[in-house]
C-alpha cells in the first residue's frame, strides 16, 4: 500500500506533465513541419524531432524535480510525518518505494511523449528512424538521472513544503550556467541529455554509437545522490 | 497478562547543542493500566514520545517498548506493528479520503478490524467518502483515534488527544480509551488537561522542563497528599523549621494561620502541629490540579 | 445504580466506589441477588479506569459481598454478617443524626458541624471496612 500512498502523492502532478509533455511535443512534429522548405525533408523532419526532444527535455527536468518533491521532510512540513514513520515500516522502505515510483514516471515520461512524436511522424508519412528515437531516449533516461538524484537530494535536505523544487531549480538552473563556458560544457548534464555534442549540424541527426560510457557514469552518480540522501533522511530527527 | 512494563527508559535524554529536551528521565508504563503524561506545553513530552517510537533519537540512556530497544531499527519496527500512536499533529494525508486511509492503514496491521472500524465510523460520525484535507480538526481527530484503535494495540500512545475537540468530542474519547484498556491495552496518554486525567487515568507521571517530577498511582496520591491548615496563637520564627517534617512540600504563612502542603505523612505533621499548640487543625485533600501546579512551580 | 465519583476527593476512586455500593446495599437500594453492570460497562460510564471498578469489584468479593462469576457478571450476595453490619450502621446513622439534631438545638451552623466531623476524621487515615 506504500506504492498506493506514492501514486496517490504524485498522481495529478505526473498526470498533468504527461499530457503537457505529449501535447506539445506533438504539436512540434504535427506543425514543425508545415512550414518547411522542402530541400532536405529528411533533415529537415529531424530538426523538427530534435526541436521536440529538447522542449521535452526542459519540461521533463522541471516535471522530474516536482515528481520528486515530497518525502519525509515535506511530510514533516505539512504534519503527516508522524503517522508515516509510526507505520511499522522503515525509512528506507519508504524511501526505496517512493524513488521507485518517481522513476517509474520519470521513464514514462520519456517513453510516452517520444512514442506521441513518432507515431504522429509515422503516420503523418515523415521519415523516421527507430534508431534515431532510441538514442534521444537513452541521452534523457540516462542523463537525466543526474536532475533525478539532485532533486531527490534536496528533498531530503532541506525542510519545507515548496523549498524543495526551488532549491532545486536554482541548483539546475547554477550547473547550467557554470557550465555552459565553452570550456565546461562537454560536462553539463543539460547539454548532454539534450544531444547537443552527438548532433550533426546538417543533417540534424544524432551521430555515432549511443554514449553507454556516459550514460553509466549519470547512473551512477545519482546512485550515490541516492545513497547520501538515505543517509541524510535515516539520520535526521522527526 | 505479565507485569513486564511496556514502556522502560533509562536515563533517557536528547538535547540539541546546549539545550536539553528531556533529561535523565526514567519512565516506567505498566500493562493494562491508563498512564497519563502531563505537563506544560514544551516540557519535553512530545519529544519522549517521539524518541521512544523511533522519529527521534536519543543522545543519552536507553529505552525498551513492549521489550524491544527503541534505538534498534528492528526492534522499533517489531514494536511498530503492536504499539498505536495518535500524534499531536492529527494532519493526516489530505489528499486521501476517510475510506482510502483506512483502507491504506489497515494493510499494515494483520490483527486489523474491520468491525471496530464500523462502529467508530458510526460513532464518530465520519463520511467515508469525504477528502481528508476537507475534515475539521476534530473529526480528523476521531479519525486517526479510530485508525490507532482498529489495530488492536498492545500499547496505545497518544500526544495530547483531546485538544481541539469540544466536550462530547472529549467524552468519547475518554470513552474509547476507558474500553480499549478494558480489553487489555496499555494507555500512555499526554495531556495538559488535568481534570479528565484526574478522572480517567490509573497512573500520572509529571514532566517538568525535561525532567520527571513525579511518578505516582493516582490512589497514592488521594490517600497521602493533604493540605493541612492550621490557626496558632503566635507564630514564632521556628515554628516553620519544627514542622518541616518528611512529606512537607512547602509552607504557607498568613497572620496566625499556617498552611502546609504535604505529600505524605499527614497524620505525623498534624501530631506535631498538636504538640505546637495549634488551635485549629483542618486537613484536606488536594486535587491534582493543585498538586501539578506545587510541582511545576516548586522545580 | 447511579454512583458519584469525585475525582478530587482525598480518596481513591475504587474506594469511593466500594462504599457507594455497600451504601446501597446498607439503605436497601441494591438487594441480595442483583446484578452489577459489568467492569467495562460501568467503567465506561463512569470514565474511569476500568481498574478502577475491576478493584473495587475484587475488593468487595472478598469482603463477601458480591459474587464475581466469569463470564456472567457480579452479583450482590449478602450474608448475614453483612445483614447485621447494615444494621449497626443504620443504628449509628440514628445516633448521627440525633447528635446532629441536639449540636443544632445547641446554636451550631450545619457547616461548623460538618467541619467538626471531618476534622475529628481527617486525623485518622481513611480504612474500610471488609468485613
Amino acid at each position: 500500500m506504500l506504492w498506493y500512498k506514492s501514486w496517490l502523492e504524485t498522481r495529478s502532478r505526473f498526470l498533468i506533465s504527461l499530457l503537457v509533455a505529449v501535447a506539445l511535443c506533438s504539436l512540434v512534429v504535427y506543425h514543425g513541419d508545415q512550414d518547411a522548405i522542402p530541400n532536405t525533408t529528411l533533415a529537415y523532419y529531424y530538426n523538427v524531432l530534435q526541436g521536440g526532444h529538447v522542449l521535452l527535455c526542459m519540461m521533463w527536468v522541471m516535471s522530474v524535480t516536482l515528481l520528486t518533491m515530497g518525502g519525509l521532510l515535506r511530510e514533516k512540513a505539512v504534519g503527516t510525518a508522524p503517522f508515516t514513520l509510526a507505520l511499522p515500516v522503515s525509512r528506507t522502505r519508504l524511501m526505496a518505494v517512493r524513488i521507485s515510483v518517481v522513476l517509474g514516471e520519470a521513464m514514462a515520461l520519456v517513453i510516452v511523449p517520444w512514442a506521441a512524436m513518432f507515431l504522429i511522424g509515422s503516420l503523418t508519412g515523415k521519415t523516421h528512424s527507430i534508431q534515431q528515437a532510441f538514442f534521444h531516449m537513452a541521452l534523457l533516461a540516462g542523463g537525466g538521472m543526474v536532475f533525478f538524484g539532485t532533486a531527490l537530494l534536496t528533498s531530503s535536505l532541506v525542510e519545507g513544503e515548496y523549498t524543495a523544487p526551488v532549491v532545486t531549480f536554482g541548483a539546475v538552473l547554477g550547473i547550467s550556467v557554470v557550465l555552459s563556458s565553452s570550456s565546461l560544457h562537454v560536462y553539463s548534464p543539460m547539454e548532454f541529455i539534450a544531444g547537443a555534442e552527438y548532433l550533426d549540424r546538417h543533417t540534424r541527426l544524432l551521430t555515432g554509437p549511443i554514449p553507454w560510457m556516459r550514460v553509466a557514469v549519470s547512473i551512477l552518480i545519482s546512485a550515490l545522490l541516492v545513497a547520501i540522501s538515505a543517509k541524510a533522511v535515516q539520520a535526521r530527527d522527526f | 497478562m505479565t507485569s513486564e512494563p511496556v514502556v522502560e527508559t533509562n536515563g533517557l535524554g536528547k538535547s540539541y547543542g546546549r539545550i536539553s529536551a528531556v533529561r535523565d528521565l526514567n519512565l516506567t508504563v505498566g500493562p493494562g493500566r491508563i498512564t497519563a503524561f502531563l505537563g506544560l506545553n514544551g516540557a519535553g513530552k512530545s519529544t519522549t514520545i517521539r524518541m521512544l517510537l523511533g522519529m527521534i533519537r536519543p543522545t543519552e540512556g536507553s529505552g525498551t517498548v513492549l521489550g524491544r530497544r527503541i534505538d534498534d531499527p528492528a526492534g522499533s519496527l517489531e514494536f511498530r506493528r503492536r504499539v498505536a500512536y495518535v500524534s499531536e499533529d492529527k494532519r493526516l494525508y489530505g489528499y486521501m479520503t476517510v475510506e482510502q486511509i483506512i483502507r491504506f492503514t489497515s494493510s499494515f496491521y494483520p490483527d486489523w478490524r474491520a468491525d471496530v472500524v464500523r462502529t467508530l465510523l458510526k460513532q464518530y460520525d465520519l463520511p467515508p467518502d469525504r477528502k481528508i484535507r476537507s475534515l475539521s480538526k476534530g473529526m480528523r481527530t476521531k479519525l486517526a483515534l479510530l485508525l490507532a484503535l482498529a489495530r488492536r494495540p498492545q500499547l496505545l500512545i497518544l500526544d495530547e488527544p483531546s485538544e481541539g475537540l469540544d466536550p462530547v468530542g472529549i467524552e468519547d474519547l475518554l470513552q474509547s480509551l476507558v474500553a480499549q484498556c478494558a480489553e487489555g491495552t496499555a494507555v500512555f496518554f499526554s495531556s495538559h488537561q488535568i481534570a479528565e486525567v484526574e478522572r480517567v487515568a490509573d497512573q500520572v507521571c509529571i514532566l517538568h522542563q525535561g525532567r520527571l517530577v513525579l511518578d505516582a498511582s493516582l490512589d497514592d496520591l488521594r490517600l497521602s497528599y493533604r493540605q493541612i491548615d492550621m490557626v496558632f496563637p503566635s507564630l514564632p520564627a521556628e515554628l516553620q523549621s519544627q514542622l518541616q517534617l518528611e512529606g512537607v512540600e512547602s509552607i504557607r504563612t498568613s497572620g496566625h494561620q499556617m498552611s502546609v502542603f504535604a505529600s505524605r505523612n499527614a497524620d505525623a505533621i498534624m501530631e506535631r502541629a498538636r504538640d505546637l499548640h495549634a488551635g485549629s487543625i483542618e486537613a484536606a485533600p488536594v486535587g491534582l490540579r493543585e498538586i501539578f501546579l506545587q510541582k511545576v512551580k516548586e522545580n | 445504580m447511579f454512583f458519584k465519583l469525585k475525582p478530587s476527593a482525598g480518596q481513591p476512586l475504587y474506594l469511593q466506589l466500594m462504599q457507594q455500593i455497600q451504601h446501597a446495599i446498607e439503605n436497601g437500594a441494591l438487594q441480595d441477588g442483583d446484578q452489577l453492570p459489568g467492569i467495562r460497562t460501568l467503567a465506561e460510564e463512569l470514565l474511569v479506569s476500568p481498574n478502577t471498578v475491576a478493584k473495587a469489584y475484587s475488593e468487595l468479593e472478598h469482603a463477601g459481598v458480591l459474587d464475581l462469576r466469569h463470564g456472567s457478571g457480579a452479583f450482590i450476595s449478602v450474608s448475614r454478617r453483612a445483614r447485621l453490619l447494615a444494621d449497626r450502621v443504620r443504628a449509628a446513622e440514628m445516633r448521627v443524626r440525633n447528635l446532629i439534631e441536639e449540636l443544632r438545638e445547641a446554636g451550631l451552623l450545619d457547616d461548623e458541624i460538618r467541619r467538626l466531623f471531618e476534622a475529628r476524621l481527617a486525623g485518622q487515615s481513611e480504612t474500610v471496612r471488609i468485613s
